[in-house]
């Protein structure tokens, strides 16, 4: 569990010049609470260097980095994508190898942000004035300037008011769209008319209202790097895993690393051969039952940065720009604000003690019950600020980058 | 990049170490130009251009190393692959799952393509041509001539750079596991020497002379069933500006005169049934001099079918760090930024004359002609957990193909 303001970043994969960018845009480390999803090595040439550096100012300030397990910090898959022969050709060996991935055993599967604000604190862009208390969505360049900002659409009202439908997608798409552009429908598949069409920023597919997310509109958000397991219905349930192991290839430790959202309705196979697609309905059913107001995953390349689906039920942050020097994509990481009201603090420690009521003792209202108030104050999720940006220039950072051969079909 | 590769600089241009040095193996090669012939082309395209022109041929390379790779994995089957390798010390690069997958699925799709073709033209006593542009070393005419392939009556045309064609030949000569496949290579045209009896060749006015060797199926029983195997090391671009000067002067076209001859190419004959394979070969040439090359055989050939398989979409954000990478790599597809859209590559081909085309990129390939067994059993070779990477690579590529005349269809989508 984790208090505080976050910074939540997505997959790295050896991009380390491209992780320095990120600290640059997102700031520097003992100042900025930082969460990484996983998926630290593979891929990129540096994953042995983003991997450890990850782990020095894990080492150095405990509390202010957060390290979470991905489906690629694993011996079987690191054989495959790079890492294990990255060590190899560095150090003539495997021990490297070896040992960081004794240490990938002992991540840890998921976290929980508590005490997000429902509203933005100031962003660091001195030409704008600062979020409105009614935004909820904020878009930076790497340079902090605000490129867009989404209001709360206000609640339920907004079902109403918003009567464009999207047409439901015929046949479950076996695979997510890869661009979240405007125009793709990001919204569950909804199960009837009516249902709000996307609001939310080009590029996130978000949705500015409310009417999904129902749970906790000021509570917590769970991350973890794929998604959710059928076997994984209350969060404290994750604690009850025997981590520190191999990812197996089935079961719940496997789905949370390996699963990924999709329209659809229910549980699906999923075409990566590992792990389950799931629907909206079943985002929703589990923010409601473990009060959570959104859940923050990587996993999956995103050309945007960031896509949020299914009412900003969930939401994908992918943090390595051009991916695998190839992609012509950017990045984000996802900042949470801190709640100084007092109203988003609460003693919920995720199964040790009054886990279901953590609210209560603040004298908030019951969490997991949609409360009118509540959605007709602030309605939606925490307030989320997507910070874009893109790959470093291939100079920077005082690093000899050799430069990256992406392999074509040719 | 490649998992072991690192930055795999290996495989740049023709730079031979590591992993780059496989020599040769398969398919895609050569891009077809560049060689002696055009020497001529001007002094002054001369530097730049003999630069690309090696970038280009190091794609072979590239090529080559991508299928040792989807071969040595299980993902294709190709008993002569390593035949074209000159082992090096060091293993075999290994290509990530998502580049294997590509390498299958793109090379599968174009075989189903070529076996349509002979399944269709498969009467008794008719012979069939298949021309490959930029063949390389491509290794599918002996896939075809090997005993485990029931097709006959082939006769197949590889065309690529005169030093390609050349190493070929070579490696043809000296392999012993080959004489099972082939007949000893016989060299048809020797280079410069005069105009030796051999065939009805060229040795025209242009004089323009075409490095050619033959060699015949050595499988088969006897006489009529016979395959032949013929490369010719030609560059692409001598045929485009053949087609235009025949083009500015009708009278000559058509005739033999003022034309190149490709030795044993049978032209004009409408008993023949001809199918044209450019497996990322003629998108290293300008828009014209492509139209001109498939013009070249175009107005020959009554009962031509064409299959093409390039890159596509320069403009989003992937095809343009595409189009970035490949130029820091002295490479450039002229014809892409003609030819953007899967709606371009077929109306290319209907202006060029086929009035039947069809397209598919290479993810749809995937998705639709590979069966689910088939899926299972590519996919747990490796497993390949990057579904939006591969989406997007392999929707910027595509085959697309194309008939006209009687005699065969090609396949639907």
């Amino acid at each position: 569990m984790v208090v505080r303001k976050q910074k939540i970043c997505g997959d790295i994969h050896g991009q380390f010049h491209d992780l320095m960018e990120l600290f640059r845009v997102g700031g520097d480390v003992p100042d900025t609470n930082y969460l990484f999803m996983g998926d630290f090595v593979d891929r990129g040439f540096y994953s042995l260097e983003s991997f450890l550096l990850l782990l020095c100012l894990k080492v150095r300030y405990p509390d202010r980095m957060t390290l979470i397990r991905g489906n690629h910090e694993s011996r079987q898959i690191t054989t495959v994508y790079g890492f294990y022969d990255e060590c190899l050709r560095k150090y003539g060996s495997a021990n490297v190898w070896r040992y960081c991935c004794d240490i990938f055993d002992y991540l840890a599967l998921g976290a929980i942000v508590l005490g997000a604000s429902n509203t933005l604190s100031p962003g660091n862009d001195p030409t704008t004035l600062p979020a409105e208390e009614d935004t909820e969505i904020e878009v930076c360049n790497a340079d902090g300037h605000v490129m867009s900002r989404f209001r709360r659409q206000g609640g339920r009202i907004n079902l109403i008011r918003e009567t464009q439908t999207i047409s439901p997608k015929g046949a479950p798409s076996s695979s997510p769209p890869v661009n979240g552009t405007s125009s793709s429908p990001s919204g569950s598949a909804p199960p009837a008319v009516g249902a709000p069409t996307n609001t939310g920023p080009p590029g996130s597919g978000a949705s500015g209202s409310s009417g999904g997310s129902v749970g906790n509109p000021a509570g917590a958000v769970l991350c973890v790097h794929g998604g959710l397991s059928p076997l994984i219905d209350m969060v404290d349930k994750i604690r009850l895993l025997d981590r520190k192991q191999e990812v197996p290839h089935e079961g719940a430790m496997c789905d949370l690393l390996w699963s990924d959202p999709d329209e659809i309705d229910g549980w699906g196979l999923s075409p990566r051969g590992a792990g389950f697609l799931f629907g909206a309905d079943i985002v929703k059913v589990f923010n409601h039952k473990n009060d959570l107001s959104l859940i923050a995953r990587a996993h999956q390349l995103v050309m945007e940065g960031f896509k949020e689906m299914f009412d900003a039920s969930i939401v994908t942050v992918w943090s390595a720009p051009n991916y695998c020097y190839r992609c012509g994509n950017v990045a984000a990481l996802l900042e949470l604000s801190e709640d100084d009201s007092g109203l988003g603090i609460f003693a919920r420690s995720n199964g040790d003690v009054n886990r279901s009521d953590g609210g209560m003792g603040q004298g908030a209202p019951p969490r997991g019950v949609l409360m009118e108030s509540d959605l007709a104050r602030k309605g939606g999720g925490p307030a989320r600020r997507y910070r874009v940006f893109q790959a470093a220039p291939q100079d920077s950072r005082g690093m000899p980058a050799k430069k990256p051969v992406a392999d074509y079909f040719l | 990049m490649s998992a072991p590769s690192i930055p795999n600089l290996l495989s740049l241009r023709g730079a031979s170490r590591g992993g780059g040095d496989r020599g040769g193996r398969g398919r895609s090669r050569g891009r077809g130009f560049g060689g002696p012939g055009r020497g001529a082309a001007s002094g002054s395209a001369s530097a730049s251009a003999l630069g690309h022109d090696a970038a280009i041929q190091g794609t072979d390379t590239d090529a080559a190393v991508s299928r040792l790779s989807a071969v040595e994995l299980g993902y294709l089957q190709d008993p002569f692959a390593s035949l074209f390798v000159q082992q090096a010390a060091m293993p075999p690069t290994r290509r990530l799952p998502i580049i294997n997958r590509g390498t299958y699925t793109r090379t599968t799709a174009i075989d189903k393509v070529v076996e349509r073709f002979l399944s269709q033209t498969d009467a008794p006593g008719q012979e069939r041509q298949i021309i490959s542009l930029g063949a390389g070393t491509d290794t599918r005419s002996l896939r075809l001539f090997s005993s485990s392939s029931s097709f006959q009556r082939i006769i197949y045309h590889e065309i690529d750079f005169p030093a390609i064609c050349d190493r070929k030949f070579r490696t043809v000569r000296g392999s012993p596991q080959l004489r099972s496949v082939l007949s000893d290579p016989v060299v048809i045209t020797p280079p410069p020497v005069a105009g030796a009896a051999a065939v009805e060749n060229n040795n025209n006015n242009n004089n323009i002379s075409i490095n050619s060797w033959h060699s015949i199926q050595s499988s088969t029983p006897s006489g009529t069933g016979t395959c032949h195997l013929y490369c010719h090391g030609l560059d692409l671009r001598t045929l485009a500006q053949d087609q235009d000067n025949n083009q500015a002067d009708p009278n000559s076209a058509a005739t033999t005169s003022s034309s190149i001859t490709i030795p044993n190419l049978r032209t004009h004959d409408d008993n023949i049934p001809t199918l044209l394979i450019s497996e990322c070969c003629l998108c290293y040439l300008s828009p014209h001099e492509a139209s001109a090359s498939i013009q070249w055989f175009a107005s020959r050939i009554p009962h031509l079918g064409i299959v093409l398989y390039e890159p596509i979409k320069p403009d989003d954000p992937f095809g343009k760090m595409m189009v970035s990478n490949l130029a820091a790599r002295g490479i450039s597809m002229p014809t892409l930024e003609a030819y953007k859209q899967p709606a371009d590559q077929e109306a290319r081909l209907r202006q060029a004359g086929f009035n039947q085309t069809r397209q598919m990129t290479v993810d749809t390939i995937w998705d639709r002609w590979v069966s689910d067994e088939e899926k299972e059993r590519v996919d747990g070779l490796e497993g390949l957990d990057e579904v939006e990477e591969w989406k997007l690579l392999a929707g910027h590529y595509i085959v697309t193909w194309g008939w006209r005349g009687g005699g065969f269809d090609l396949l639907d989508t």
